[in-house]
């Protein structure tokens, strides 16, 4: 199942839908739906920050793997960028030292279990997996 | 849906989804709180990261005078999502009696 997108964060109302729209159809486990949810917005609004003048769609696919999903999303005509060279976030610093931002990559890796990206001809295509209960935060401390 | 408000008793209620979309709404909110506050997060269903934000950058704020949020009514993924990011570090955080 797969649907394009506009690169606005005011298309997030209609990518949750789809994912629960999809999740409903493959009657998924309910679990699935938070951490999917989450890394799919943290993938998307990269996407909508970091290549703004991108053209005005990203495609979301979502498909299904025994007991989870993998879902992709597609950027076209992007920059190289791989969430899984991201530095690590700074979560034990003080309060001070904190930037406002920089959580959510880091927060993905606790949430799928596996982030995949590629590039060619321009077109950036990240992809994860998440099983379920195979990667619940809470067996990640 | 996200929603913020003040109650009567001085608590924050937060409700809803706080996505990257709703930030706006969260952050123009928080930048009137001018003192500590109780943040009861029973009826919110999902932060990402960008919430995250808006509450980091409110208790940077509050804390420069000394104290800032507690968040309470914590559900589990919300509450797990504040450990792996540390705010169990720098907020106080009450979880949910059933999370």
């Amino acid at each position: 199942m797969e649907r394009h997108f506009a690169r606005s964060f005011d298309s997030l109302d209609g990518v949750f839908a789809f994912i629960e729209e999809y999740l409903d159809a493959a009657s998924a486990d309910p679990s699935l739906s938070y951490p999917v949810s989450f890394a799919v917005e943290e993938l998307f609004t990269n996407m909508v920050k970091y290549n703004a003048d991108g053209p005005d769609r990203i495609l979301i696919s979502i498909e299904p793997l025994e007991e989870g999903v993998k879902v992709s999303l597609v950027d076209y005509d992007s920059d190289p960028f791989d969430a899984n060279d991201a530095p690590p976030a700074p979560v034990d610093a003080p309060l001070a030292d904190r930037p406002v931002g920089g959580l959510g990559l880091h927060l993905i890796k606790h949430m799928v279990d596996s982030l995949h990206y590629e590039y060619a001809n321009r077109r950036s295509t990240v992809s994860f997996t998440r099983k379920v209960g195979s990667s619940d935060v809470r067996n990640k401390a | 849906m996200f929603e913020i408000r003040l109650e009567e008793d001085g608590r924050i209620a937060l409700s809803g989804r706080l996505d990257a979309a709703q930030c706006g709404k969260a952050q123009a909110f928080l930048d009137g709180i001018e003192k500590p506050r109780v943040v009861d997060m029973a009826d919110l269903d999902y932060i990402s990261s960008a919430g995250l934000g808006v509450l980091l950058r409110t208790q940077k704020r509050l804390m420069a005078s000394g104290s800032g949020l507690k968040m309470v009514n914590v559900n589990s993924h919300i509450g797990d999502i504040f450990r792996f990011s540390g705010f169990d570090q720098i907020f106080e955080i009450q979880r949910a009696p059933d999370a």
